[in-house]
């Protein structure tokens, strides 16, 4: 297979492939949480469920200050690369372009350097995760492949898209063609894996705030 | 109560609901619970991260309610529940958690870990993997009617002497009464006086109220061991008594589990919505208090703090009640560092006390709060519920510190105004 | 002389004496109820509370020792319960009750404190044992005779 091919294999039946097995899994994922179910609640409520959830969904992104101070480092760094992962993937011009395409309408886009600059910036948070994640007492006892392989498959693309841009290494078309089966690769494994979060944490946080909520604590 | 690895499993499995689904979902193993659990803190352990003791039950949600568990079970692939797993997350379970709820305030995902530790432990419960004093503990509930065997002639024996002491008499088994008061075995047997102050606080509030003489015991062993069943019956004998007596609302005492158990569990583990309301002790002395019904004279000397019950506070939404009556006697009140529905556990709620194993990990604990007295050096902590204050004194004691450990009801009833005798400390 | 019959009186007199006077009253009570306990410890300490030229090193330490008792005699949350137990920690309250400083006494003052206690003991004590003659009563019955007997000495100026 030609470069071309690839690439164009790549951008077409493999772009089309890994999006079906995405959107499959993960409302699959999604639907398996909800068709539990919850029991509902016979106590005699303090406050209300749906508000209280719905402002632990945004709430809980904020830590408190002791919680904050006992975590930092992995506070932190989490939240440079979930920043840098948002701007360099939504907000980066050629990405725009692809999203609109598929869905009719597009936004403005950083200026190019700025987002490089995310990139390098995203890439250097996301290998301090890991050290943080092999050294940090906790976070070893917990570390098992999954976390290792999501990873991995976080770092790929931004990598690859990095040196796709920058021309590093290979032709155009084998760079552009790597980065676009690395996020194929992403979305594929995704739904499998605690990458899910992206879209269940709603769900818990909402959960949580309903919970607490209901007991008239806001949590 | 028979118990198998099979029933252990069984158990697991009914307690997955979608709650459990999501924050198995969602967790991204970021270790951030662990710094919220004093006995990771104190301890540096890492097995004693909170979302890993709800390994059993993970296992079980994998394997049978997600596609990729199924399709491994198949496969006779992933990791299964044995009784070795359980016998090895024992001591995770029941002697490092109090299932306090500071690990599901700060996960960053929103996980309600208290809430999976507590289901798990209906699995390792059915499965006969709880600590001894737990399952003795439940059985003299069930049994006896108090989990730590008092009896009927003992309440008697203590209500004689508390009316003898206030010269008030305590109304039982009295129809039609407003409030039927609870007790925990603890107060019963440690802290009587507190029996004395809320009749003296009723009394002058003119508030009618009673005891049940064949429902008085408000500790639910079963919330502890994490056995429903058991739970559910315990809460129906207060059901059926408080209908009996066609009491408007149950006053839950000065514990800090019978106040989950009855108030926020207890509907729902008898199925059926109460026909009366129920609230804890301060709920009704704050009530009292907006009423105008409940006056005060005289102010405590010396700084007080207020150590939040974490099933009271946290778990509980009585955050506010017990400070805006600290107010009426004190002029001189601090917080602690992380207070409210922050602050840190005792260490010996959630069955930790009852269970003679977890004594030395207890004691390590309470250097949590110690450095949180230390931030303040209060002259004296208030708090209300009898487990804490008695682990409180037994840590400060340990550690040799002398602070008071006060129950804010007694307190308030040292200071009811018109008694000559009032503020005397 | 006034006579104690009931516990009004019997409060308001405790509550006029003076803070040495109030630590001897409660030895007293103490004393009368110590076999209830089985903490030497306490043998000890109640000496150190009756004796007028204790120092304050010495109460401290003695409120330091009783407090001890309390805490290793209490009934254990969940566990089952003793009364005949539940006895010493009473006596262990009463205790701590008369070597409790002034300042730090609850409501009713030490003497008073001590003397709730040292009924609670008693209490306890013939809550598991059922066959007993005695009742509740009797303790406090004895305290009021022991007040009346202490007075009398003091008038006499002993």
């Amino acid at each position: 297979m030609t470069e071309i091919e690839l690439l164009n294999w790549a951008r077409g039946p493999g772009l089309q492939i890994a999006t079906i097995i995405f959107v499959a899994g993960v409302v699959i994922r999604i639907i398996e949480i909800l068709m539990l179910g919850r029991k509902p609640n016979l106590a005699e409520a303090k406050g209300s469920e749906m508000s209280a959830g719905l402002k632990t969904m945004v709430s809980r992104t904020v830590p408190d200050r002791a919680t904050f101070k006992r975590s930092s480092f992995t506070i932190t760094a989490g939240y440079f690369f979930h920043l840098g992962l948002f701007i360099t993937f939504f907000l980066f011009a050629p990405h725009i372009l692809l999203i609109k395409d598929v869905i009719g309408f597009g936004w403005p886009a950083l200026p190019t350097p700025v987002v490089d600059a995310f990139a390098v910036i995203t890439i250097i948070s996301l290998l301090a995760v890991l050290v943080n994640r092999l050294t940090n007492k906790v976070m070893r006892y917990l570390t098992n492949f999954g976390d290792l392989l999501t990873w991995f498959l976080t770092l790929a693309p931004l990598i690859t898209g990095y040196i796709a841009f920058h021309r590093i290494g290979f032709t155009a078309p084998t760079l552009l063609a790597m980065h676009i089966l690395s996020v194929e690769l992403l979305l594929v494994v995704f739904p499998f894996t605690k990458l899910m979060h992206a879209f269940t944490l709603f769900l818990a946080r909402w959960y949580n705030g309903a919970i607490s909520g209901y007991r008239g604590v806001a949590s | 109560m028979s118990a198998s690895l099979d029933k252990g499993i069984n158990a697991l499995k009914q307690q997955v609901d979608a709650t459990v689904a999501a924050f198995f979902s969602s967790c991204v193993h970021c270790g951030i619970c662990a710094e919220a659990c004093l006995f990771y803190t104190e301890t540096g352990d890492p097995e004693r991260t909170p979302i890993n003791k709800t390994e059993p039950l993970r296992r079980i949600w994998k394997s049978e309610y997600t596609l990729m568990g199924r399709l491994g079970k198949l496969f006779g692939l992933g990791k299964k529940v044995d009784d070795k797993l359980l016998a090895d997350w024992e001591t995770l379970v029941y002697d490092s958690c109090t299932m306090c709820g500071r690990c599901s305030m700060v996960c960053p995902v929103g996980n309600d870990i208290t809430l999976m530790i507590r289901k798990t432990r209906e699995g390792m419960a059915a499965a006969g993997h709880a600590p001894e004093g737990l399952i003795g503990a439940s059985k003299r509930s069930v049994t006896i009617g108090s989990p730590m065997g008092v009896k009927l002639p003992a309440l008697l024996a203590q209500v004689r002497h508390v009316e003898e002491d206030t010269g008030l008499k305590v109304p039982l088994d009295v129809v039609g009464a407003e409030y039927m008061l609870l007790l925990s075995s603890m107060e019963i047997m440690n802290f009587p006086e507190f029996i004395g102050a809320i009749a003296k606080i009723f009394d002058r509030a003119n508030v009618s109220w009673t005891i049940s003489t064949e429902a008085f015991e408000a500790t639910n062993s079963g919330i502890q061991i994490g056995v429903s069943d058991i739970a559910a019956e315990l809460v129906q004998r207060i059901v059926d008594a408080a209908e009996k007596l066609r009491v408007k609302t149950v006053i839950s005492p000065e514990c800090g589990h019978a106040y989950m158990a009855i108030r926020w569990d207890g509907p729902n583990l008898v199925g059926k919505k109460f026909g009366f309301k129920v609230r804890h002790v301060l709920e009704v002395l704050d009530d009292l208090r907006q009423q105008g019904r409940l006056k005060t004279s005289g102010m405590e000397k010396g700084k007080l703090t207020y150590h939040d019950p974490c099933q009271i506070s946290r778990r509980g939404g009585v955050i506010d009640e017990p400070r805006r009556l600290i107010d009426m006697v004190s002029d001189n009140f601090v917080e602690m560092p992380d207070h409210g529905k922050m602050n840190w556990c005792c260490g010996a709620g959630g069955g930790v006390s009852a269970n003679e194993r977890a004594d030395e990990i207890r004691l390590k604990v309470f250097q949590r709060k110690k450095d949180q007295f230390d931030a303040i050096r209060p002259d004296a902590i208030v708090s209300a519920c009898s487990n804490c204050r008695i682990h409180l004194e037994d840590g400060l004691e340990e550690y040799n510190m002398d602070i008071p450990l006060l129950s804010l009801t007694e307190m308030i009833a040292e200071h009811l105004a018109g008694d000559d005798r009032a503020g005397a400390a | 002389m006034k006579d104690i019959g009931n516990d009004a009186d019997f409060r308001q007199v405790l509550q006029a004496l003076d803070p040495m006077q109030q630590r001897q009253v409660a030895a007293v009570f103490v004393e009368h109820v110590l076999s209830l306990s089985g903490d030497k410890r306490l043998d000890h300490v109640i000496r150190t509370v009756a004796d007028s030229e204790a120092s304050e090193f010495e109460l401290s330490g003695a409120l330091k020792t009783a407090k001890a008792v309390t805490f290793d005699s209490h009934a254990r949350c969940g566990a089952e319960g003793h009364w005949s137990e539940q006895a010493g920690y009473f006596v262990a309250r009463a205790v701590v009750a008369a070597c409790t400083p002034p300042a730090q006494t609850r409501a009713g003052g030490a003497a008073w404190q001590a003397a709730m206690s040292a009924r609670m003991a008693h209490t306890s004590m013939l809550i598991d044992d059922v066959s007993s003659e005695q009742s509740a009563h009797t303790e406090c019955e004895w305290q009021y005779r022991a007040m009346r007997d202490y007075l009398n000495a003091q008038a006499e100026g002993k």
